[in-house]
């Protein structure tokens, strides 16, 4: 589901070239929990990205759901992102000002070419806030729900797009010990269902309960 | 459906930072107010000056040369051979002759109906003036015909208008008399008149005939000393009171086109006669004086707009500077660089075309209040506008979209800038 061969990726800190991906080769199957660990700066946000998406220029190749990256036009990448692609961040997962049943259905409001009314969507969304324990706060704003409740509402959102990738950055990283357990038995949950899900982290806990772990150093995979 | 989903989040944006958002609809609210205002100002003053100096571009006033050279030129005197002349110019379509009636008409009794509007024992001497009546054509069609009258049948005659606001405003006060009562109709109205009579000792008729005279009509056509009566009207009483005929005072000449005025004007100085542009260079003066107030006013109401647009335009890119975060979810979750263009346009546009309805309807409250507070302060006189505005429609409707438009136009950048967002480095 998720494939990087020889993966590249450097940035110009305005005098000299600074690589920060040397070649990394990564293959994450469907029904995998694939933990990349690594010291910070050691490219593990970096290749998310690249993973995800959101960052084109890279080079060698990545291949995502079937999708080959590199030449896919702008609004290809965002339909991808959107129909194939779930995303968990650390710290920034949802609008201020929509409330947490609008952020879940937010993707599938944004889809392209496929009209689908937000009345047939509502039962679906409540029900992914349900599954992460949300239920009673679908209309809360973020700013009143707790960091835990805010990563439970971006899995609520993964949950009710189904996309076959899942990529997590740091996603227990602000989270105590009971909502960090939950925010990964959601992703097991979503592994056993058949996604591929790719989680960087420096933390014990979600890489115990990887699949597999693996550690990125200077830019490249150990 | 997306666009919803668009309209959704920049509603969001919007209620998640009010202060900012209250402060773009205020500037938005502003420019529309000042553009809605001072055009409806500079509409309103052109109007009034307008009433005031009425002028037909299409009008060529000829006089008798006033220099023996005329004559000379064979010119000077205005007859019918002249009035043939003129007619034939090239681009006249109308040629309408005056002439003023030698022979004294005065008034000793008030108007039939406004027997309080008339200071007792007055006897008003009133000077006359034949007009064609096809120069009034369109003033006179209100059931009382502008022809010379037969047997004891009034005179119709029309006035100034000009003539009835001065009464009305400045002569009645004067003679401590009532003004015309409100929404007066004085199309009618009968005034007797002794023909004949003057109240110059020594200068009456040996025969002076007792008549009335009917308003036919108002008009901004004829002079605001003299009563207007038809022409036919007036020869026949130089034919009763055997005068010499005088020739005409004045031929109105009526072009084709405004633009065939001025050739005509000059051919008919080359005719040797003389042409009074009076009239007509006051209300050029008038609507030049209008047009660039409009304008400057117009002006001023634009540099608030832009500056208007200019705070929008800060505002947004602050807005943008300050949610790159936000946006770059907004593009994970599969918004495109467009999109996130749209969010930032449908926010300026909403804030726009907010203040533009609120400003809209400001600049139209303060219209309102300056009326106000003009009809109190300024004491009445000819021609006292009620109001120095006017709020067409289309300037309310102009108002809205200017502000929505100046609105849009200030987040273009703003909404350049945040499609330009790129998500890993501002997720990072």
């Amino acid at each position: 589901m998720i494939s990087l061969a020889g993966v590249t990726r450097s940035f110009h800190d305005g005098t000299q070239e600074l690589p920060v991906l040397r070649g990394v080769d990564l293959e994450v199957a469907a029904g995998e929990l694939v933990a990349v660990v690594g010291a910070s700066g050691s490219g593990k946000s970096t290749l998310l990205y690249v993973a995800g998406a959101l960052d084109a220029g890279f080079g060698g190749e990545v291949v995502v759901a079937g999708e080959r990256l590199r030449g896919l036009s702008g609004v290809a990448l965002a339909t991808l992102r959107n129909r194939k692609i779930g995303f968990v961040f650390q710290a920034f997962n949802l609008v201020a000002g929509l409330s947490a049943l609008d952020n879940v259905l937010l993707p599938e409001l944004l889809r392209r070419g496929e009209p689908a009314r937000r009345r047939a969507l509502v039962p679906g969304a409540l029900a992914a806030l349900e599954q992460v324990g949300l239920g009673a706060k679908a209309h809360v704003r973020p700013a009143l729900l707790s960091g835990g409740e805010r990563q439970r509402v971006a899995v609520a959102r993964a949950l009710l797009a189904r996309p076959p990738v899942l990529l997590a950055d740091e996603p227990t990283g602000n989270l105590d010990a009971e909502s960090g357990a939950a925010v990964i038995a959601l992703f097991d949950g979503l592994r056993r269902d058949g996604t591929s899900v790719l989680v960087v982290t420096h933390e014990e806990r979600v890489w115990r309960a990887a699949t597999r772990v693996v550690t990125l150093v200077e830019g490249r995979l150990s | 459906m997306r666009l919803r989903a668009l309209l959704a989040v920049a509603l969001a944006h919007l209620g998640g930072d009010r202060r900012a958002a209250l402060v773009d609809a205020a500037a938005a609210a502003i420019g529309a107010a000042a553009l809605v205002l001072f055009v409806g100002l500079g509409l309103g003053v052109g109007e009034a000056a307008r009433r005031m100096f009425p002028a037909d571009a299409r009008l060529v006033e000829v006089v008798p040369s006033n220099v023996g050279l005329g004559g000379l030129l064979g010119g000077g005197k205005l007859d019918d051979a002249a009035l043939a002349r003129l007619r034939a110019l090239p681009g006249v379509q109308a040629a309408w002759p005056r002439q003023n009636l030698q022979v004294a008409v005065a008034a000793a009794e008030p108007p039939r109906g406004l027997e309080g509007a008339w200071p007792p024992g007055m006897t008003l001497q009133i000077p006359i003036v034949g007009i064609d009546p096809g120069l009034v054509a369109e003033d006179t069609r209100h059931g009382v015909p502008f022809l010379d009258p037969r047997g004891d049948e009034p005179i119709p005659v029309v006035l100034s208008r000009r003539l009835v606001e001065v009464y009305d405003k400045t002569i009645a006060p004067t003679w401590g008399v009532p003004g015309l009562p409100r929404g007066f109709e004085p199309v009618g109205l009968e005034l007797p008149v002794r023909i004949g009579l003057s109240i110059v000792p020594g200068k009456s008729e040996r025969l002076v005939l007792d008549g009335r005279m009917r308003l036919a009509g108002l008009s901004d056509r004829v002079p605001i000393y003299a009563m207007a009566v038809p022409l036919e009207t007036v020869k026949r009483l130089h034919a009763r009171y055997r005068r010499t005929d005088p020739g005409y005072g004045q031929v109105t000449l009526l072009a084709a086109r405004p633009d065939d005025a001025p050739p005509i004007a000059a051919a008919a100085r080359r005719m040797g006669f003389g042409v009074d542009q009076s009239e007509r260079s006051t209300a050029e003066r008038v609507g030049t004086v209008v047009t660039i107030t409009t304008g400057a006013l117009a002006l001023l109401a634009a540099l608030m707009t832009g500056l208007a647009a200019l705070a929008i335009a800060r505002s947004r890119a602050a807005s943008v500077a300050a949610r790159v975060k936000e946006i770059a979810l907004l593009q994970a979750l599969g918004a495109t660089g467009g999109d996130v263009r749209a969010v930032v346009l449908i926010e300026a546009l909403l804030l726009g075309g907010a203040g533009g309805l609120v400003g809209a309807g400001v600049g139209r409250a303060a219209g309102l209040v300056g009326d106000l507070v003009w009809r109190r302060v300024m004491p009445d006189f000819p021609y006292r506008p009620e109001t120095f505005f006017s709020f067409p429609a289309w300037l309310l409707a102009a108002g809205f979209l200017v502000a929505a438009g100046a609105a849009v136009l200030g987040a273009l950048g703003p909404a350049t800038s945040a499609a330009r967002v790129d998500p890993a480095r501002a997720l990072s």
